[in-house]
Parts: structure tokens; C-alpha cells; sequence
């Protein structure tokens, strides 16, 4: 049995500590930026041994289907030749990129960090909500949140047989090493006006990487450069881009981004330079195509998906878009192109009118929404002035490909601090908390 | 000693005179208003003078609150331990969570101290911060030359303020040894000219304060 009462009596003292430490996020409001800290709810999620094995198996089935996913659209296309999934999922899709055709990353690998999140029902069983495999966000913060917890409360973590979770680092590292062309590495931010640029600069302190910007880099002689001060350079080997695929290249990609690095993507295209995740991947992560994951599992892997999907419905389909219009109050409908708990509408709390609006947007562009039931989470505690109160929550697991993938004994946990609210994300309010994985 | 950025060898050496414009000019303010608190206000214009800061303050309130607190003002401790702030906040890689933490502190302080009628209480634990800060600095970056380029603006700093204040000539001769050691552990682009003329300047028997501004102000070439 855990006990956790003498770590939550410093939750005051650990957001003290996350605030010393600069643990924030950044926010555009009405145009101005600002950093806000990140509430955290010493409450940790709890995930016994053996549903973490489960997790473990689950996850890692799920990571190495999507990155076969990923190799076959921008090779061989057998997935669509099958039929099993739909060429309009894919080529429609905002994260495919024709200029991926034919481009084989270092060591194979598409998404080297991957953030799948999760939900736990009411009966404790866990559905996959979402992929995300293009720059997921949000491990600095559990790693940086247990290191404190034990500085406020050492007795916790004596007693309760907590799996030290501040290997992450490590891991990267070891990801980021195993596909390195030969140089040093760096993480590549769009800046301190972006929303996780803490994370930026702490993963690099923490991985002992450079933190640059697209002008500290330049392409010379088909390779990309570190440029010192002094007109020392230093080639680069891994680039871990925390910049989205549209931005990263001038002459290959938008050509209005300012902070990309003009000709990186060439570079890339000739194996001189591992860029993680891998330009392109968004094929994968798109909400549409989360419905055909299962069945990636099985083309691919020939094994029955040990987690499951949230049941999707894909108005594409007839069948499925007149459930929809059936079950129109009890589903929660998402936008494809949508993120950060945006684009996320509930049927049952529409408007007559909305609906009316709605509907007629789902008829006219179907490929662009998803259909979800809506799953009873299981609610987690969270102490509301000085109370527990139950609130909705999510998991962020974290499955970082080396020579074989590795999930993360962790995770990040993010709350709704509404309780009316299913939306967990912190650009709309919520908390986070520390994410136990047990040794027993 | 590993690459540094051109960008990054910039904040360094901002973070150095930053961090020492809000420490020393603290410790100044310190000395003017204990002399304001006996109804001594012209003072004010004097501190403003010395600092070659225009004076914009209309009452002895006007000035604790302004020159203190006020972000709007380019000349404020608050402006300056802001941009100390912006340098160290995207610096955490090359000088660590732990040294950043304590401007973060001193922002927490500043932010808490506003308007408050014992101003001096808040600045005492933004030099205390300050000063850990610097400690750190020593004591946990592990590459030389960015903590001796951190350093460096700080001596540069320190010099630049003793000239403008027109500090005694042991003041000035220290300082110029100082910077003249810490700059030359860099890979800091500069004259050993300057600093031959410098040093000529501290030690002659009347201080051209004037020089010794022009070329602290030009020395360094980022």
C-alpha cells in the first residue's frame, strides 16, 4: 500500500521549488507572450508493476507499427495497396510530405520520441487517445517534479518502492547517440517566446547538448555546422528539432520561416545528419489515421493490438457517419488538424444551432473530423484547497527508439482543474502531476 | 574548452554587466537613500548625475518607486535585473538550472517588493541573491572560458560605473587588474592595446576617467 500523505503536506514547498527553478510554459494572450507556472498536485498517479508491464508491451507494439507505417508510405505504399489504409487519409493528411518520398532516416527510425496519451476507464482498463509523434512535449516536467519531491519528502520514496524516473535524460541521450551521423548534437528551439521552451533549454542542459537557434547552424559542403564565436565549428551529428517540419528548412519546406536552417533538409536527404523526429512523421500522428492504428498492428506485426483505441467513428465512412448522426449527443467530435485540446467539441453540449452548424460542416467535409464515445475517465485526486477533489486526467507516456524502444517508467500526467472539464492540456488551464511506476 | 555561440558568448557577457549594474547600483542606491531618509533630496539629482541617467523622478516617493521598480523605466534596477534575466533564461545549457535560479529569485523578490515602504529589505535579498549567483557561477561552470566570459562582463561593468561615479584611483587600478586578468582566460576578441592603455591611465596620478570610459565601453568586440 502506498502513502503518499507526507509528500502532498509539501505541496506548497515543491511548487516553491518548480517556480525557483523557472518550470513554466509560455502563452500567447490577446498577442502578448507570457510565462505561467505550471500548477502541480503532488497526488502522483500511481501505475503498479504489472499494469505498467502491460503498458510496456502495449506501447512498444504500437511505436514499432507506426514507425512501419511510416517507412511503407514513403517507400513501398503496400498499406494502400492493400487497401488496408485509405489513400485519402494519407496524402490529405497535413503531415504527409512529398518530399519525404523515398527517404530512409538514420538507422530506419521516424519517430525517436514518441508521446502516446492515454486514458484509464472507470473499470481501470487504458484506451490510446492520442499519437503524438511529430515533437512531443512534456517529459522535463515529471523529470524535474520527482527530482523535487524527493528533496521535500526523502521518507516517500524510501517506503513506497518508486522506480526513479530521472533516467530520461539517459535514455535520450542514448537515442539521440544511436542514430548520431558523426558529430555533436544539439536541440534546435524556434526560441524563448515558444510555449515549451523550458523544456528546450533543460533537456539540453540535461543531455548535454547545445541549445541552438536556426542561426547558430549553417549548411557548408553538405554537412551542418555548429558556428562558435570565435570561427571554431563543429559538425553536427543529431539535431533533436523541437521546430514543427513546415519551419525547419527554408528552401525545402516554408519558405517564409525565419528560423529554419536553409539546405538542412539536404543534408538530412543525404544521411549526414540524423534529425529526430524525423521530418514527415505527422503522417502518422494525424487523428484520422489513429483509427486505422489497430489495424496497422496487425498488417504489419501479424498480433492483436494489446491496447486499444478509444472506439473512433470516421464520418468518411457511411456507415460510420450516419452513427454519428445517430449518436450525434454522445460522442465527442475532434478537428483533424487540431491540437492542444483544441478543435475538441462534445455533441451533448451544443446548442440546438451549433449542432445544426456542425452537422453541416461534418456532411460537407468529412475527412477533416473523428467521432469519439465519450469514455467515463477514471478521476484522480487532486488537493483543492487543502481537499482532495476527483478531476479528469490524462497520461503522457513516453517510448524513446534506440535499437529497441524503450517506454519510459513514467509519464506525464496532466489534469483538468475544472471540474466540469474533460480538457487536460495546460495551454487551457490544467495541472500536471509526478507519475509513480511501481517496483512491486 | 567546448564551442560557444556567437549569440551565447553575447548573453554571457550581458549576463556579467547586468548582473553587476543591479548589484552595484543597488548598493548606490543604498548610500543616496539612507542620505534622502534625513530630508537630503537633492541627492537624487547627484545619484542621477553621477550614473549619467536623466532625472526623471519628481518626488522622493517618485524615485524609490520608479527607479527601484518601475519596468517602463530603461534605467530602473527592475529593467536591469530583467535583462540579466533574458540573458541567463536562455543560457541554462551552458551555465545550469541551479546558477539560473537565483535571478529567478531575485525577479520573485523585485516582483514582491513592489511598492514597498522598506525598500531595502527586498534589495538586501536581491544582493544576497546576486551574490550566490556569482558564487555559483564559480563553483559549478565547469568550462572556463564562460565563466571567466561572465566574469569579464562583470569587470567590465564594474569599471564602467567606478569611471561615470569617478571612484578613487585604488578603486580604478583594481579594477583594471581585475578585468585584464579576466579577460585574457577568454576567447574574447579585444585589444591588449586597450588594456596597456587602460592600465597606463589607472595608474597615472590624475585618472582621465573620460579614456578610461571610451575605451571600457569599446573593448570588447562581439
Amino acid at each position: 500500500m502506498t502513502d503518499t500523505r507526507e509528500l502532498v503536506q509539501h505541496t506548497e514547498a515543491i511548487n516553491e521549488l518548480l517556480a525557483r527553478y523557472g518550470v513554466k510554459f509560455g502563452l500567447y494572450k490577446n498577442g502578448t507572450f507570457k510565462e505561467q507556472l505550471f500548477p502541480f498536485d503532488a497526488i502522483p498517479r500511481i501505475i503498479s508493476a504489472d499494469d505498467f508491464s502491460y503498458l510496456d508491451h502495449g506501447l512498444k507494439q504500437r511505436v514499432t507499427a507506426l514507425n512501419c507505417f511510416i517507412s511503407d508510405i514513403y517507400g513501398d505504399k503496400k498499406i494502400i495497396r492493400d487497401q488496408v489504409v485509405p489513400e485519402e487519409f494519407v496524402f490529405d493528411s497535413p503531415g504527409y510530405l512529398h518530399q519525404c518520398e523515398g527517404q530512409k532516416p538514420p538507422r530506419g527510425i521516424w519517430s525517436h520520441i514518441s508521446g502516446i496519451d492515454l486514458v484509464q476507464a472507470l473499470d481501470k482498463s487504458w484506451f490510446i487517445l492520442e499519437d503524438n509523434l511529430r515533437v512531443p512535449s512534456g517529459a522535463s516536467y515529471p523529470m524535474i517534479a520527482r527530482e523535487l519531491c524527493r528533496r521535500a519528502s526523502p521518507k516517500t520514496f524510501q517506503t513506497n518502492g518508486v522506480v526513479d524516473n530521472r533516467d530520461y535524460a539517459s535514455l535520450l541521450r542514448s537515442a539521440m547517440d544511436y542514430v548520431n551521423t558523426g558529430g555533436c548534437t544539439v536541440v534546435l528551439t524556434p526560441g524563448r517566446y515558444n510555449s515549451a521552451y523550458f523544456e528546450h533549454s533543460y533537456l539540453a542542459e540535461k543531455t548535454g547538448a547545445h541549445l541552438v537557434s536556426g542561426s547558430e547552424l549553417t549548411v557548408e559542403d553538405g554537412y551542418l555546422w555548429f558556428n562558435g564565436y570565435d570561427g571554431q565549428k563543429e559538425k553536427v551529428g543529431t539535431v533533436y528539432r523541437r521546430i514543427s517540419d513546415d519551419y525547419l528548412d527554408p528552401l525545402n519546406f516554408r519558405a517564409d520561416s525565419l528560423i529554419g536552417i536553409p539546405h538542412l533538409y539536404d543534408v538530412f536527404r543525404q544521411g549526414h545528419v540524423a534529425l529526430m523526429n524525423a521530418p514527415g512523421n505527422g503522417v502518422a500522428d494525424d487523428k484520422g489515421i489513429y483509427y486505422f492504428v489497430p489495424k496497422m498492428i496487425r498488417y504489419y506485426l501479424g498480433e492483436e493490438p494489446i491496447l486499444n483505441n478509444a472506439p473512433t467513428y470516421l464520418p468518411f465512412y457511411k456507415d460510420d457517419m450516419k452513427y454519428v448522426l445517430d449518436h450525434f449527443d454522445n460522442l465527442v467530435l475532434k478537428d483533424v488538424a487540431e491540437a492542444g485540446g483544441y478543435g475538441v467539441v462534445f455533441g451533448s453540449k451544443m446548442t440546438s444551432q451549433q449542432k445544426t452548424d456542425f452537422i453541416a460542416l461534418l456532411k460537407k467535409n468529412p475527412r477533416r473530423f473523428i467521432a469519439q464515445e465519450v469514455i467515463d475517465f477514471l478521476d484522480l485526486d487532486i488537493m483543492d484547497n487543502g481537499k482532495p477533489v476527483a478531476r479528469k486526467a490524462d497520461l503522457r507516456a513516453y517510448i524513446l527508439m534506440g535499437e529497441e524502444p524503450i517506454v519510459w517508467k513514467s509519464g506525464l500526467t496532466r489534469f483538468s482543474r475544472n471540474p466540469d472539464s474533460f480538457i487536460v492540456n495546460s495551454s487551457q488551464g490544467g495541472g500536471f502531476k509526478d507519475t509513480w511506476v511501481l517496483s512491486h | 574548452m567546448g564551442i560557444v555561440s556567437l549569440i551565447n558568448t553575447d548573453k554571457l557577457f550581458w549576463l556579467g554587466r547586468y548582473s553587476e549594474r543591479v548589484y552595484t547600483t543597488i548598493r548606490l542606491f543604498g548610500e543616496s537613500f539612507d542620505k534622502i531618509i534625513d530630508g537630503n533630496a537633492e541627492y537624487i539629482e547627484l545619484f542621477c548625475r553621477s550614473l549619467d541617467i536623466p532625472n526623471i523622478y519628481s518626488s522622493t516617493e517618485d524615485y524609490v518607486e520608479r527607479y527601484l521598480f518601475d519596468p517602463q523605466n530603461p534605467d530602473s534596477v527592475y529593467s536591469n535585473l530583467t535583462r540579466a534575466y533574458d540573458n541567463a533564461m536562455t543560457l541554462r545549457e551552458e551555465i545550469g538550472s541551479e546558477c539560473i535560479s537565483y535571478i529567478q529569485l531575485a525577479i520573485y523578490v523585485m516582483n514582491r517588493h513592489q511598492g514597498s515602504q522598506s525598500p531595502m529589505i527586498g534589495l538586501q535579498q536581491i544582493l544576497d541573491d546576486i551574490l550566490a549567483f556569482w558564487g555559483l557561477a564559480d563553483d559549478m561552470i565547469p568550462d572556463e572560458n564562460i565563466r571567466n566570459i561572465i566574469k569579464t562582463g562583470k569587470r567590465v561593468e564594474r569599471l564602467d560605473l567606478y569611471a561615470r561615479l569617478k571612484r578613487p584611483r585604488t578603486d580604478i587600478l583594481r579594477e583594471v587588474s581585475r578585468l585584464s586578468v579576466r579577460i585574457s582566460r577568454t576567447n574574447l576578441k579585444y585589444s591588449s592595446e586597450d588594456i596597456s592603455r587602460l592600465k597606463q591611465l589607472a595608474d597615472s596620478a590624475t585618472t582621465d576617467y573620460y579614456s578610461i570610459l571610451q575605451i571600457v565601453d569599446g573593448l570588447v568586440i562581439i
